[in-house]
């Protein structure tokens, strides 16, 4: 059975659509990442899980259970606010225990939730103090463990790392990932930090526009991106998307880049109807070499030295801006005309409709 | 305020108007201190002694003053508990719910703000004679309680609070008087200790109405009966005692400034921003 069943779900804000459509299906303790920009719907749909906001249309099913006219309180899911949302007048304790209490959980077992979770999250020694007397990465757990208590059959994270600094965002990111093998339900977060939904999600639906643009596990999302968009949003830097031309050659489309250069893919050539193609080419398939010594040469725009690794932005001879990847110690330098050797086999391309043809599996 | 940067030329002007509230306050009191008869003959007798106590001595003795404190106390702090009670109502539902006509409604008490006691002294005169509510302390109450004060400084204060509160106690199974009451009301508490305090000042002091409304003295407030004393000062009571009066009217004021001095002083320096 789906943990979360998301069934045709509609939400606008007057006349302005926020969410078009959206169905999706978690397996149990499945957690999944909402990624998207700002304004992608994402946060919305996580407060219509949460019955925060109602659907114009569709239903939300958890555990085969139409939740979506319930009211919050009675969905059996708990969710981690951005901004903590703790209680200030209410001691850890206290705000630990408001919801089993509203819930009529006896007493005795209130105090062994509370003790349990406080166990869990090291926090045991402030429990009589107040959320005003709490670094924000002990608020954070305070705000875990209000919804770990509750025993919830699904966690709604909003955002839940965005107000942590690096250091302590990267510890309790994996102190989710620890908590979620410790519980028994699912996961939904709301991201716009996709390093964040890689780490922790088994699955990434990416948002954009109202709509799901993909769902996948994270390297899936990474390697083959559904459509342009998806292929520019994930990964840091971004993809390259280099308009090209297909010349016709054999079973696999070869393209030529607007300064004249070919490359070879291994993108089946069926599928296509012609018009416009973007090549994508994820930085790391850009090797930085000597001049004429690549598939084609560019002009160095920009270095940025990243320690194993330096990112090279330069721009072909169309005019094209392209990010190319050279060694730790790299020499390049501002100027410089460089050489871009293109791994072909590792290349995408996006027809013009956006949607993404990838090199055949195995090739 | 930084107390080591002040100017001293605003020391001096400060110190000049302190000098200037307290001087009336300070002859009163020695005023209070000298004997009926002595003051009959010089009031400026009270600028030297010798002092005594028998004025106030004369009030303790008896006399209708009791009665008016405690008609001014049941009748300040009753009016107090009303508005907190009913304005943190009507801030939290046009703060946070939403019925039909919302806007509008606020509107009208936006618009209550504009309209002076003297506008409807006479209808509410007539209402309360047709109630037969006059002479009674629900008669001195009721006026008091429909300020609109109140409810647009506690709506505001409501739409402050961060609307995550509500929906993590939502999600928390609060129902939504449970928000109200056990989640936002305990954190409007400064804004309460201010309307609170404002409200008391404000009924204890109270004039115009407690005048028109309690004709008989045994419902007299404070500020009606020490009014009523004074049409037959110099006399037979003396200004000794009508001083002696006014001072002790006075003390339950002071005792509430000593207590929530710093209340007052942030709403009136909020209200100045």
């Amino acid at each position: 059975m789906n943990s979360l069943e998301l069934i045709n779900v509609r939400k606008a804000y007057g006349k302005t659509p926020v969410l078009d459509d959206i169905s999706l299906a978690l397996e149990p303790r499945e957690f999944v990442a909402f990624l998207g920009p700002s304004g992608s719907g994402k946060s919305t749909l996580l407060r219509i899980i949460a019955g925060l906001e109602t659907a114009d249309a569709g239903e939300v099913r958890l555990d085969g259970r139409r939740i979506d006219q319930l009211p919050p309180g009675d969905r059996g899911v708990a969710m981690v606010f951005q901004h903590y949302a703790l209680y200030p007048h209410m001691t850890v304790r206290g705000n630990m225990a408001f919801g089993l209490k509203n819930a009529h959980v006896p007493p005795a077992e209130i105090a062994a939730r509370v003790a349990e979770a406080a166990r869990i999250l090291e926090i045991e020694a402030h429990l009589d103090k107040r959320p005003g007397q709490l670094s924000g990465g002990q608020r954070q757990r305070v705000a875990i463990g209000r919804a770990i208590v509750k025993h919830p059959r699904l966690f709604l994270l909003d955002e839940p790392l965005s107000n942590l600094d690096a250091a302590l965002r990267m510890r309790t990111r994996l102190e989710l990932a620890d908590l979620r093998q410790r519980v028994d339900a699912a996961f939904v977060m709301v991201t716009h930090d996709q390093a964040e939904a890689m780490t922790l999600a088994d699955r990434i639906v990416v948002m954009n526009d109202r709509r799901i643009q993909q769902v996948g596990a994270p390297m899936e999302i990474y390697l083959r991106p559904a459509n342009s968009f998806v292929a520019r949003f994930v990964g840091s830097p971004a993809m390259n998307l280099l308009p090209v031309e297909p010349v016709a050659n054999g079973a696999l489309v070869r393209v030529r880049l607007g300064d004249g250069a070919e490359v070879e893919t291994r993108v089946a050539l069926n599928g296509f109807g012609g018009g416009t193609l973007e090549l994508g080419l994820r930085p790391e398939n850009v090797e930085v070499t000597a001049p004429g010594g690549g598939t084609t040469d560019a002009k160095v725009e920009l270095v940025e030295r990243l320690g194993e690794r330096t990112l090279v932005y330069a721009k072909l001879r169309s005019g094209d801006e392209i990010t190319g990847e050279d060694e730790g110690n790299s020499r390049v330098r501002v100027g410089d005309v460089v050489g871009l050797r293109i791994k072909g086999e590792r290349a995408h391309l996006f027809d013009a409709q956006g949607v993404g043809h990838h090199a055949e599996a195995g090739a | 305020m930084n107390r080591d940067r002040m100017p001293p030329l605003a020391l001096v002007l400060t110190l000049v108007g302190a000098a200037a509230m307290v001087a009336p306050l300070v002859w009163t009191v020695l005023l209070s201190l000298k004997s009926n008869a002595e003051l009959l003959q010089d009031t400026g007798a009270a600028f030297r002694g010798p002092y005594t106590l028998e004025n106030y001595g004369a009030i303790l003795k008896g006399d209708m003053v009791f009665r008016w404190l405690l008609n001014s106390l049941i009748v300040s702090l009753g009016t107090t508990a009303g508005v907190l009670a009913l304005s943190s109502l009507a801030g939290f539902a046009f703060a946070r719910l939403d019925f039909p006509f919302r806007r509008t409604l606020f509107v009208f008490v936006l618009l209550g703000l504009a309209i002076p006691e003297q506008a409807v002294i006479l209808p509410q005169h007539r209402l309360f004679a047709w109630l037969g509510l006059h002479n009674s302390y629900p008669g001195l109450i009721l006026p008091g309680l429909v300020g609109s004060f109140g409810v647009f400084f506690m709506t505001q204060y409501f739409r402050g609070l961060p609307r995550d509160l509500d929906e993590a106690a939502a999600l928390d199974g609060a129902s939504t008087f449970q928000i109200f009451a056990r989640v936002l009301l305990p954190l409007t508490v400064p804004a309460q200790a201010t309307l609170g305090v404002f409200t008391f000042l404000g009924s204890w002091n109270a004039y115009w109405w407690p005048l028109i409304s309690a004709t008989t003295s045994d419902r007299f407030t404070l500020t009606v009966g020490l009014a009523s004393a004074q049409a037959n000062y110099a006399q037979t009571n003396g200004l000794g005692y009508l001083m002696a009066q006014a001072v002790f009217a006075s003390l339950p004021i002071l005792i509430v400034y000593v207590l929530f001095q710093r209340q007052i002083v942030n709403a009136i320096g909020g209200a100045v921003k």
